[in-house]
């Protein structure tokens, strides 16, 4: 079967930027709308992808395979399956809907702006798809320099600060991952008589993992190495200091995608590449893991309620949002895995639409200081109702996707240890305090002396802004009413990694042998 | 000596009368750049022809002391690029400064006869002999801006330390001649390899002279704590000048170490391992380290040199470790970096090409606003020179650690320190990036004019940079090849 659809959504965006490199510098309108049309394009085709894709049919499908450097056995290899094709689906929705939410904001270098776009979105796709882990890298690390370029040159007055942090942090955790990715491919290489053939191909790896397995020592330490790449990406306590201050400086459809896809790529890692390949060193890790995770859930919450900086409550509230993440998967345990890939979307969806309405009055207002806020549902009630709406998607308002996620991790984790599941269940509560608090000040009252001085500035909702947040609020509404639909396209990821562990057990950590 | 001795050096005889003939046209119409730029790039663009024509039947001439093989080849073509390049790269610099072009690209074909004869040396006297042929132009391209106090300076401590390290590695080299009584590689490595084999410890004369050698190549390659001299000469140099020393003389340090140490002492390996791990670990370490507080753009290019010689000296462990990817890594990584810091030098000359114009950061700021081609092409430089994919240096610097970690042992971690040492450039090559677009001019410059030769050159310069990482392949079977050609 020759199905190229892969990599067509991979690499559309790609041939979006190169002709936006070509077109002429005072036009920036031309660059708007061929970064919208690739960017659209790329989102139709990984809808094509989506409606061809089989949830009963195991293993990766569209799966498009070429030699690449053959001395080493590493190929172009890239497919899909149920986890990779909602995320691929959620890359090309987001990336489309942050360029049309660049359209206003962004008035300087248009051009270069776009065409950063338009390549990290082949880095993030690439990330979602690619199959060989060589691959796989490549696309990770194209994925940190259009970020980088995003938030250092369109971000606001500490951009140059966030935008190395970011930088150093992903950098550090990623070239320990490709130390140990060269370990891994080495270690099979070795063990199939010095042949390279297959050495980096997830599958065989994969397949390699599940009967003889890797030495306890490798899985160790490439656990760790991998662990450390997508636990910054996360970003789980303690790595995620980079967080906030990426996204305060980030521009607002930088931080949508940040928070809306770059954090998923470390929550994909996990499922797709550390647990599968070392299910023995995931098993011993992973009570330590869970702890981090439930730290991330309650200090994200509370750091989050004293922010005063409304862009820096939301990052907050991402590393609490994350935390679920995480300690879904790691409690190895089907409900939790349901519940993580759900709330991967969910936070996704509903983040980036609050990154956007962050954005919305930052525009109008440029200020984010909640203190200086207040009365503006008066002002603009849409806006205001907008905002309340995925205020509650957030905390977890039953019938709204949010709370699926949440409460399937919950339930998972209450199989696990109800101990556990008591602390996380704190969370919710605090994520109510903070969201409602803030909603309360931003939105009720009398209109604050710092609003009144904007007089007509201050405007309601745009049409564009509102088209930006209907496909959202409609996903959510949607996913929240019926979660099945993701559900059901994961079963097979969800079933793979699970059997996959089965065997696995943990290693002595002080008698490994 | 016979006819088919002279078919095996041809090439080397085409370089010598490339240079000869680069004076004469000189001599003829004195003072214009086109006939001599002409003759070089013709005359380099016929000794490659000659190169790989002669690399197709590998053979040895003058009794074994001459050798043609893949490693010669690629090595040769390796150099006649790095010299073409600069001789692209110099003239937009020099002639504003009023510097001759005809005597610069002279001098330069002469250290590229030098580098020839070391890649195909297989005679520790003859590898002596084409050190220093390389070297002695080296020292005068460093002092030829001669009425800039810098420069001088910079050519005067080149020279001294120079000479010093030459002579340090002479005396290495009497040791072993002394023990093993013979100065062909090939017989050096057999009577080695029976010393080996015995299993006694290294006798005090063999180990003196592999210290002294090491030494003194160590100073050639500029591995810490024998780096003292590299800022000085880097900094004071006219900057493609400096460009053609961070990789001239460096990749042709590198072929030396390759014909001696891998060749002929190559027996003694474990002997030299734990050494060359630590001056790996030293140099990536510190070179990076100080280039972090550089704010200097060549001096900051100098130092993240001296951090590239550790990252090759991790391939040279590796295969001392017993890997031979480590020596295709280390080949692999001359290549690669010859491109990306030839392209990142082109860019700062080009920069400077108005007389008075320093290398500061500041020079960068706003870059990417008043000529954003230049920006862009030396973001991708710098890139590469981090390790970020898909780029050329990110290839080379997967493959070096991959043998470091095949090697095992010690070599994990150096390993691991070797990716830690990528990260922390990443901190000051995206510093130069964050000048380039992410701040305002200081002072608003029009922007200039470069030649069709400079762009040209930072054309090719960024294809390869690009290609190597994109498609590693045919070189990969090239290296891979030479590094055969070495050990078999």
């Amino acid at each position: 079967m020759l199905d190229h659809t892969v990599s067509l959504v991979t690499f559309v965006p790609l041939v979006g930027a190169i002709v936006i490199a070509f077109l002429p510098r005072e036009r920036p309108d031309l660059a708007r709308a061929t970064a919208l049309v690739a960017a659209l394009v790329a989102w139709l085709f990984s809808l094509g992808l989506l409606v061809g894709f089989l949830p009963t049919h195991p293993g990766f499908q569209a799966v498009e395979v070429a030699d690449w450097i053959p001395a080493f056995g590493i190929q172009y290899k890239v497919g899909v399956d149920g986890l990779s094709v909602v995320l691929v689906v959620l890359t090309t929705t987001l990336t489309w809907i942050s360029i049309l939410a660049s359209f206003g904001p962004i008035r300087e270098r248009v051009k270069e702006y776009m065409v950063s776009f338009l390549i990290l979105e082949v880095g993030m796709i690439g990330v979602f798809v690619a199959l060989d882990l060589f691959l796989f890298y490549i696309f990770w690390e194209v994925v940190l320099v259009p970020m980088y370029l995003i938030i250092g040159i369109w971000g606001g007055a500490n951009r140059i600060y966030a935008t190395i942090k970011f930088v150093l942090y992903t950098l550090v955790g990623s070239l320990l991952m490709l130390v140990a990715i060269l370990a891994t491919a080495f270690a099979f290489q070795d063990a199939h008589g010095g042949q390279w053939a297959g050495a980096f191909d997830f599958e065989q790896l994969r397949t390699f993992a599940g009967t003889t397995g890797f030495a306890n020592g490798l899985q160790l330490a490439a656990f760790l190495a991998f662990f450390l790449a997508f636990a910054i990406k996360v970003p789980m306590f303690p790595f995620h200091t980079w967080l906030p201050d990426a996204h305060v400086e980030a521009p607002t459809a930088g931080s949508v995608i940040l928070a809306g896809i770059l954090l998923k790529l470390g929550a994909y890692g996990f499922i797709r590449f550390a647990i599968p390949l070392f299910p023995d060193a995931a098993k011993t890790y992973a009570p330590a893991i869970i702890v981090l995770s439930l730290i991330a859930l309650i200090y994200g919450a509370i750091v989050a309620l004293v922010q005063p900086d409304l862009k820096k409550l939301v990052a907050y509230s991402s590393v609490s949002h994350m935390g679920f993440v995480t300690l879904g998967i790691f409690i190895f345990q089907q409900q939790g895995l349901y519940g993580a890939i759900l709330q991967m979307v969910n936070h996704g969806l509903i983040t980036g639409a609050l990154f956007l309405l962050v954005g919305v009055v930052y525009e109008r207002t440029h200020d984010r200081t909640i203190a200086r806020m207040g009365g503006l549902s008066a002002r603009t009630p849409v806006y205001a109702a907008t905002f309340g709406f995925f205020m509650l998607a957030s905390l977890g308002l039953p019938g709204l996707s949010g709370f699926v996620g949440e409460f399937l991790v919950l339930v998972g984790t209450f199989a696990y240890n109800p101990v556990v599941a008591g602390i996380a269940t704190l969370t919710m509560i605090f994520a109510a305090g903070y969201l409602l608090w803030m909603y309360q000040r931003l939105f009720f009252g009398d209109l604050s002396e710092f609003l009144c001085g904007l007089g007509a500035h201050l405007t309601d909702i745009r049409p564009v802004e509102t088209l930006t947040l209907v496909p959202l609020a409609t996903l959510v509404v949607v996913f929240g009413l019926f979660p099945g639909l993701i559900l059901h396209l994961v079963d097979g990821t969800v079933t793979s990694v699970l059997s996959g562990l089965q065997r696995a057990t943990a290693i002595n950590l002080f008698f490994w042998q | 000596m016979s006819w088919q001795d002279v078919a095996i050096v041809g090439p080397l005889v085409g370089a010598i009368l490339v240079a000869i003939a680069i004076l004469l046209v000189d001599l003829v119409v004195p003072g214009r750049r086109g006939p001599a730029l002409t003759v070089a790039l013709l005359g380099l663009g016929l000794v490659a022809v000659l190169t790989a024509l002669a690399g197709r039947t590998p053979g040895q001439a003058f009794g074994g002391a001459y050798t043609v093989d893949a490693l010669t080849t690629f090595l040769d073509l390796l150099f006649i690029s790095i010299v073409g390049l600069t001789i692209v790269f110099a003239p937009d610099y020099l002639e504003p400064r009023d510097l001759p072009i005809a005597e610069f690209a002279a001098v330069l074909v002469f250290a590229l006869t030098g580098a020839m004869l070391i890649a195909a040396s297989t005679d520790l006297l003859v590898l002596f002999l084409g050190l220093e042929l390389m070297v002695l132009p080296g020292y005068l391209l460093a002092g030829f801006a001669k009425r800039d106090s810098l420069s001088t300076e910079g050519a005067i401590k080149y020279f001294l330390l120079g000479s010093f390290s030459s002579a340090i590695f002479l005396f290495g080299l009497a040791y072993v001649w002394g023990i093993t009584g013979t100065t062909r590689v090939a017989e050096v490595a057999a009577e080695l390899a029976r010393v080996a084999a015995g299993g006694a410890a290294l006798q005090p004369g063999l180990a003196l002279g592999l210290a002294f050698m090491t030494t003194g190549v160590a100073f050639k390659i500029a591995a810490v704590p024998f780096h003292y001299w590299t800022p000085d000469a880097y900094q004071g140099s006219p900057t493609p000048i400096t460009g053609y020393l961070s990789v001239g003389p460096k990749v042709g340090a590198f072929a030396l170490i390759l014909r001696l140490f891998v060749g002929a002492l190559g027996p003694l390996r474990a002997d030299w391992l734990d050494v060359i791990i630590v001056l790996a670990a030293l140099t990536m370490t510190l070179g990076n380290l100080v280039a972090l507080t550089q704010g200097n753009v060549k001096r900051m290019l100098a130092y993240s040199s001296i951090a590239h010689t550790g990252y090759m000296l991790v391939g040279l462990a590796a295969y001392a470790g017993g890997r031979q990817e480590g020596l295709q890594g280390l080949l692999y990584y001359g290549a690669a970096y010859t491109f990306m810091n030839l392209g990142a030098f082109a860019v700062v000359a080009a920069l400077q090409h108005r007389p008075g114009v320093t290398s500061a950061l500041e020079t960068f700021a706003g870059l990417g606003r008043r000529e954003p081609l230049l920006g862009i092409l030396m973001t991708l430089f710098l890139l590469s020179l981090t390790g970020i994919p898909p780029t050329a240096g990110f290839f080379a610097k997967a493959y070096v650690i991959l043998a470091a970690v095949q090697a095992g042992g010690a070599l994990s971690v150096l390993a691991v320190i070797a990716v830690l040492n990528a990260a922390a450039a990443a901190f000051y090559y995206l510093r130069v990036v964050v000048y380039m677009f992410m701040r305002e001019p200081v002072a608003e410059t029009e922007p200039q004019r470069h030649s069709s030769l400079v762009w040209a050159g930072l054309w090719a310069t960024t294809v390869l940079t690009i290609v190597l990482g994109l498609v590693p392949g045919p070189l990969l079977s090239v290296v891979t090849d030479a590094a055969k050609a070495l050990t078999s």
